[in-house]
C-alpha cells in the first residue's frame, strides 16, 4: 500500500515543484513588487504600501483597458460559440468531403497568432480597402484598424476567425457522443429540427458548451499578441487590452511595480470570473 | 517513507541547480571572448553586420554578434529586468536611455580614450538628458527630423523650399490644386504622429518649456502649446484619403514611388526609401515652424549612442569594439549608408539629399527632440495619435497635463 502511495507522489511532486518554481513563485514575487516603487532594474527600491493600488483606481487608462477587454471578450465569446456550434453541426452531418472540410476549419488553430495578425494587418490596409471602394462601402474603403471608433471590430473579426477552429473541434467531439437512436426516437415522435436541437442536441453537449465558453472567454480576456500585431493598442488607446497595458506600461514606461499592482488586480478579476462562470454553467448542465 | 523523502530532496536540488547553471555561463567553449551587440535600428542591421564582419576578421580572439529585435527598447527593458544586459548597446538618446542611465545599468566611460574626437555638443546632449555627471554613452550618429520632398515634383510644379509655416501651407495647397498628394501621412504607426510635434515643439515652445513643466512652473494649457497642436492638425487635410490607415512601411514605399510630394520623416528613413526606388531625387528641409526663417532650428538628436553594460565581464573588449566603430573609415561608411550625421568631428555627411541641412550643422542651429524630455510612461505617441483623430486641442492639452501629473505622482 505504502509503495502504491509513493508512486502517486512520484507522479505529482515533480510537476508540482516545477509549477511552484516557474509559476507560483514568480507570481508571488509580482505581488511583493506591487507594494514597492521598483522600476524593474534599479538597484534599490522602497516600500510604498498601497500607493500603487491607490493610483491604479484613479487611472482612466486602466479603466479604458478594462472596458475594451470586457467588451471584446463578451462579443468574441458569443460570436465564436454561435458560429463554431453551427460549423460543427455542419461538419457532423453526412456531407461530401467531410474530412477535408474538418481539416480546413481546423487550420487557423495551428497558425501562430502573430503570423495571422500580421497577414490580416496587411489585408486590412491593402486588400479590404480595395474591396470597400469597389463595393462602395465607405467604412471599409479606409483601413478599419486606423479608425478610433471601428478598430475594435477589426480585432474582433480576426480573433473570431482564429478562435473558431478550436471550439469547432470541441463541439464536434461533443456532437459525436450523442447516440443516433435518440434522433430516430424523436423523429418517430414527430419532433421538428428546432425541437430536436433544443431538446436533444444542446442539453447533451452542455458540458462542451461550458468548457467552450470558459476557454473562449479566458483566451479573449488575455488577448495580447493579436493586439500587438494588428494595432499595437491604437489608434490612441482605442484597442488597448489589459495585458497590453501591463506590458507597455511596465516595460516601455518603466513602471514595473505599478503595473505589477495592475496585474495582481487583474489576476483576482479573472479568477473570480472563471469560478463564477464554471459554477453557473455546471449547475445549468445538471438542470437540463 | 524516509527513502522517498530523501529522493525528493535530491529532485529539489537538481531542479534548482538546473535553473541556476543556465544563467552562469562564463567563457565559451571555443576560448574566444563573445560580445553581444544589441542595437535598436532595423534600418541599420545590414550596415552593422558589415562592420562586425570586418571587426571579427581583424580580431580572431573576439566574436561580436548583433541582436536587433523588433520593438528593441521594450525588449532591452525586459533583458535588464532579467539581469541579462547585453555587453554593448546601441540605442537612441531617449527617455528609456535616461532612465537606464540613472539606474546605473551603463558603465561610466568618463576619461576613456574612445571619447577623444567626439563632438562635445552631442556628449553634452546626453548628460543633459540623464541629468548626471557620468558619461554613460558615446554619441555615434545623429539624425534630423524634418520634411523630405521629391525634387522632381517640386521642379515640375515650379515650387521653392518653404521657409515659413505659411509658405509650407501655401506649397501644400498648390500641390493639392495640381492633383498631387502634398503629404503622405502614416499615422497608423503612432510614433510617426509624433514627428511633426517633435519638430514644432522645440522651435515654438522651446526645450526649456518641458524642463519647466518638470518643475511644475508651467502647464500645457498654454498659448504656445495651443499653436503647436493647431499646426499639427493643419496638415491633415493635405494628406491621403486614409491618413490613419497607412504605416511607416507603406509610406516609405509610396513616397519612393512618387505618390506624394512631401513626407514628414527623419533622415533615418532615407535608406529604406532608396531601397524601394534607388533613382528617387529627394531632398530634406527643416520644418519651417514660424514666420521667421532665421530663427528656425533643425531638430536633431543622437540617433545612435554606444553604451557598455556595467555588469559586462568584457569591458576592455567592448571598448575595443566601440573604438573600432568610431574609426574614421568605419563611421564614414556607416553614416553614408544610413544617411546619418557623424558624432566624430571632421567626418562629414556628403549625401546630395542632405545639402539643405548642412548650414544648420555648420552654424550649430540645432535643437533636440521634445519627446526626449517627456517621461516615456506618459505615452506621448498614443496621446498625439488620439488627438489628431479626435481633433480636440483643449482636450489633448488637458490630457497631456493629467497624464504627466499622474506619472510624476507615481514616480515620486
Amino acid at each position: 500500500m505504502a509503495k502504491r502511495k509513493a508512486a502517486f507522489y512520484w507522479m505529482t511532486v515533480p510537476a508540482l515543484l516545477l509549477f511552484f518554481v516557474f509559476h507560483t513563485f514568480p507570481a508571488l514575487q509580482g505581488v511583493f513588487y506591487s507594494f514597492t516603487n521598483w522600476n524593474g532594474f534599479a538597484k534599490t527600491y522602497d516600500f510604498v504600501g498601497f500607493k500603487n493600488y491607490y493610483y491604479l483606481f484613479q487611472d482612466d487608462n486602466v479603466g479604458n483597458a478594462y472596458w475594451f477587454t470586457f467588451r471584446f471578450a463578451v462579443v468574441v465569446t458569443l460570436i465564436i460559440n454561435v458560429l463554431s456550434l453551427l460549423i460543427a453541426m455542419g461538419l457532423n452531418a453526412s456531407i461530401k468531403a467531410r474530412n477535408f472540410f474538418r481539416g480546413i476549419y481546423f487550420l487557423p488553430n495551428i497558425l501562430s497568432v502573430l503570423i495571422v495578425g500580421y497577414i490580416f494587418n496587411y489585408l486590412f490596409s491593402n486588400v479590404f480597402t480595395v474591396w470597400g471602394e469597389n463595393l462602395g462601402l465607405g467604412w471599409l474603403s479606409t483601413n478599419l484598424l486606423g479608425s478610433q471608433a471601428l478598430a475594435w471590430t477589426g480585432v474582433v473579426f480576426v480573433a473570431v476567425w482564429q478562435g473558431i477552429a478550436l471550439n469547432t473541434i470541441l463541439y464536434l467531439s461533443g456532437l459525436q457522443t450523442i447516440p443516433t437512436q435518440l434522433y430516430e426516437a424523436s423523429g418517430l415522435d414527430g419532433a421538428n429540427k428546432w425541437q430536436e436541437f433544443w431538446k436533444i442536441t444542446f442539453p447533451l453537449i452542455a458540458p462542451f458548451f461550458t468548457i467552450n465558453m470558459v476557454l473562449a472567454m479566458k483566451n479573449a480576456l488575455m488577448v495580447f499578441d493579436l493586439i500587438v500585431a494588428l494595432t499595437n493598442g491604437g489608434p490612441g488607446r482605442a484597442t488597448q487590452s489589459i495585458s497590453h497595458l501591463i506590458y507597455t506600461g511596465g516595460f516601455e514606461g518603466g513602471e514595473f511595480a505599478y503595473q505589477s499592482a495592475n496585474s495582481v488586480i487583474y489576476f483576482i478579476v479573472i479568477a473570480v470570473i472563471s469560478i463564477v462562470q464554471i459554477r453557473y454553467l455546471q449547475r445549468r448542465e445538471t438542470d437540463m | 517513507m524516509a527513502k522517498w523523502s530523501r529522493w525528493l530532496g535530491v529532485i529539489c536540488l537538481v531542479s534548482i541547480l538546473l535553473t541556476l547553471t543556465a544563467c552562469a555561463s562564463g567563457k565559451s567553449a571555443d576560448g574566444k571572448v563573445h560580445i553581444e551587440f544589441f542595437q535598436n535600428k532595423p534600418e541599420a542591421k545590414g550596415s552593422f553586420d558589415e562592420l562586425i564582419a570586418k571587426f571579427n576578421a581583424q580580431h580572431p580572439d573576439i566574436v561580436v554578434t548583433q541582436t536587433n529585435p523588433p520593438d528593441a527598447e521594450t525588449v532591452l527593458m525586459t533583458r535588464v529586468v532579467k539581469e541579462d544586459v547585453p555587453d554593448v548597446i546601441g540605442m537612441g538618446a531617449t527617455d528609456t536611455y535616461s532612465v537606464l542611465g540613472q539606474s546605473g545599468i551603463f558603465a561610466d566611460l568618463t576619461g576613456e580614450a574612445v571619447l577623444e574626437g567626439i563632438n562635445p555638443r552631442y556628449t553634452q546632449m546626453l548628460t543633459d538628458l540623464t541629468g548626471e555627471q557620468a558619461i554613460n554613452g558615446i554619441p555615434y550618429a545623429a539624425n534630423a527630423d524634418g520634411i523630405m520632398y521629391n525634387r522632381t515634383i517640386f521642379k515640375e510644379q515650379n515650387l521653392e523650399i518653404p521657409k515659413t509655416w505659411d509658405e509650407l501651407m501655401d506649397t501644400a495647397q498648390k500641390l493639392q490644386d495640381a492633383g498631387i498628394t502634398p503629404f503622405y501621412l502614416t499615422y497608423k504607426d503612432d510614433w510617426t504622429t509624433n514627428l511633426l510635434f517633435n519638430a514644432l515643439a522645440p522651435n515654438i515652445a522651446g526645450i526649456d518649456f518641458f524642463l519647466e513643466r518638470r518643475d511644475n512652473t508651467v502647464t500645457f494649457e498654454d498659448p504656445v502649446m495651443q499653436e503647436i497642436a493647431e499646426k499639427a492638425l493643419a496638415v491633415l487635410p493635405y494628406g491621403t484619403n486614409d491618413n490613419f490607415g497607412r504605416t511607416y512601411a507603406d509610406g516609405n514605399r509610396a513616397f519612393a514611388n512618387g505618390e506624394a510630394a512631401m513626407y514628414i520623416q527623419g533622415t533615418w528613413a532615407i535608406p529604406e526609401i532608396r531601397k524601394a526606388n534607388a533613382d528617387i531625387d529627394l531632398g530634406f528641409f527643416a520644418t519651417p515652424t514660424g514666420d521667421d526663417a532665421a530663427a528656425n532650428n533643425l531638430v536633431s538628436g543622437v540617433d545612435t549612442l554606444l553604451a557598455v553594460s556595467e555588469s559586462t565581464e568584457h569591458r576592455a573588449e567592448s571598448l575595443q569594439f566601440i573604438d573600432f566603430l568610431l574609426e574614421n573609415e568605419n563611421i564614414s561608411q556607416y553614416i553614408e549608408q544610413q544617411t546619418a550625421f557623424s558624432a566624430v568631428e571632421g567626418v562629414d555627411q556628403e549625401d546630395p539629399a542632405l545639402t539643405e541641412l548642412q548650414p544648420y550643422f555648420e552654424s550649430g542651429r540645432l535643437v533636440d527632440f521634445a519627446d526626449h524630455y517627456i517621461p516615456a510612461a506618459v505615452q506621448l505617441n498614443s496621446l498625439v495619435q488620439e488627438f489628431l483623430q479626435r481633433g480636440d486641442v483643449d482636450a489633448f492639452l488637458k490630457r497631456l497635463d493629467s497624464e504627466w501629473t499622474k506619472v510624476a505622482n507615481r514616480r515620486s
